[in-house]
């Protein structure tokens, strides 16, 4: 799928969708054929066939979670879709991206895993706040910005941390040099000039990769189709602080409109 | 150039010894090597009088002190970097704007005053910017934050350029800034085009404008 500039927008239907591949920088089509995903709740955003998403806990998925989900804390945000047709998954405007895992192990911030196939098992990290997949197959996973993968030795901002794979250590850093001496005693006593936010890190040697993303940070909500509160907007919002609407007023005033006096010349 | 664009979001500073960077605090993402964060209590470069002013500016953003030798990754809050170079001009930017920049370069504060009296300070009020504005001058690089990605559009003598203020994000060279009206009885009634202020750049330098007419 190539866009050229100027060429409009690219429509997709259910024959040119991707299978199991990206749509775009952050939307991934998975393709299902009787087959199932583990989901993590509320990413999927459009789907076409006829596809069940099924919470887990249910009696019949007993034996596919026994065999690979073993992360009850984590029970509650996760379903399994099966069935057959495409689905579309993506998270907050993230970029979205697929990883094939073969008899390997990757460890990723939770909340950053969109989707993964039953081929692989779920397990806590010991890590607070990562799960771990082992095994053969595909998972989807969102990050702030394209992931960047770089080589230990290196030292991460928890914040900045996707996940890593193969890294037998991942362990706590602190810096606090600073703190040292007779300038820094002054400082860690009377807390003038405030600390750099950098002292806590995780940090990774050995063998294997660790994924970045810029930040954890989530982009502020904005309500979706909300018309914005300004003037000459209809319907910016509703009444203004100050002037509480009346309640038997059924019709919202529109801005502009002349207060009360219309309906009093009768208008 | 100290900075190297990893993407869109990230950027990797090579920190060597006898080096600084200086960094907005928190704004480290990763680093190999051996490289210390020291929280500058000054807010940035110069004695205590630059210190001062920053405080009295209110331009003192909580920044630290890269040292050491190795390689950083900074980025902050998901925002869009853009690096500027500057090869001895000046470059006017929002202290909290900045995610990181040389050590060698001078790091000033300006008042808007000074540039257009008071409709410099009127125009000030209308951006966001204030009554002050940082000002960093010499050779090397900048990493400024945006909201949206940041476009460059060069201002030539013949060519002023018009800038939504709240889309402004910084500008550099020799350039001339004024606040444009377009104020009519439209916008007394409330059914004005929401552009009624615009920023004139006229001179030579580039200004640098975000998609998008968020604050950060």
């Amino acid at each position: 799928m190539t866009t050229y500039p100027g060429a409009g927008p690219v429509v997709h239907d259910p024959m040119t969708l991707p299978s199991d591949d990206n749509v775009n920088n952050y939307t991934f089509c998975v393709e299902l054929k009787g087959s199932q995903w583990f989901l993590q709740k509320g990413k999927m955003i459009a789907y076409y066939g006829s596809i069940d998403f099924n919470g887990i806990g249910h009696g019949r998925l007993d034996r596919l979670v026994r065999t690979s989900f073993h992360s009850p804390l984590h029970a509650s945000d996760w379903v399994v879709a099966e069935g057959s047709g495409k689905m579309l998954l993506a998270d907050r405007a993230f970029d979205v991206n697929s990883y094939d895992l073969e008899e390997g192990n990757l460890t990723i911030r939770s909340g950053n895993l969109l989707a993964f196939q039953p081929s692989l098992a779920l397990k806590q990290s010991i890590v607070p706040g990562f799960l771990t997949l082992i095994g053969t197959g595909k998972f989807v996973a969102a990050s702030n910005g394209p992931v960047v993968f770089m080589e230990p030795p290196i030292r991460v901002d928890p914040q900045a941390l996707v996940g890593w794979a193969d890294c037998p250590s991942p362990c706590h850093h602190y810096d606090h040099g600073y703190m040292t001496g007779l300038m820094g005693g002054l400082r860690a006593m009377t807390g003038v000039g405030g600390a750099s936010g950098e002292e806590h890190q995780f940090e990774f040697v050995g063998a294997g990769t660790v994924l970045l993303q810029s930040s954890e940070t989530l982009m502020a909500e904005q309500a979706t189709g909300a018309v914005p509160h300004e003037p000459g907007v209809p319907g910016g919002g509703g009444t203004p602080a100050g002037h509480p609407q009346q309640p038997g007023a059924a019709v919202p005033r529109l801005p502009g409109q002349l207060g009360d006096l219309q309906r009093r010349f009768g208008l | 150039m100290p900075f190297r664009e990893i993407n869109s979001k990230m950027i990797e500073a090579t920190v060597m010894p006898g080096q600084r960077v200086f960094s907005q605090r928190g704004a480290m993402l990763a680093y190999k090597g051996e490289v210390s964060f020291t929280p500058n209590i000054q807010g940035g470069q110069g004695g205590i009088m630059s210190m001062i002013g920053r405080r009295v500016a209110n331009e003192a953003t909580p920044l630290m002190t890269v040292e050491g030798s190795g390689t950083v990754l900074f980025g902050h809050g998901g925002h869009h970097i853009q690096v500027i170079s500057l090869a001895g001009d000046t470059l006017c930017v929002e202290a909290d704007r900045l995610l990181a920049f040389d050590g060698t370069l001078q790091q000033g504060t300006m008042f808007m005053g000074s540039q257009g009296g008071v409709m410099g300070m009127v125009r000030g009020q209308v951006t966001g910017q204030g009554l002050f504005t940082t000002t960093l001058k010499g050779h090397g690089a900048v990493a400024v934050m945006a909201h949206g990605g940041v476009i460059e559009v060069p201002i030539t003598p013949q060519r002023p350029v018009h800038v939504d203020p709240q889309a402004y994000v910084a500008h550099h060279g020799d350039v001339r800034n004024k606040l444009s009206t377009a104020l009519g009885w439209r916008d007394m009634v409330g059914r004005g085009s929401g552009e009624a202020f615009q920023l004139e750049l006229s001179g030579s330098g580039a200004v640098y404008v975000q998609a998008s007419e968020e604050k950060l």
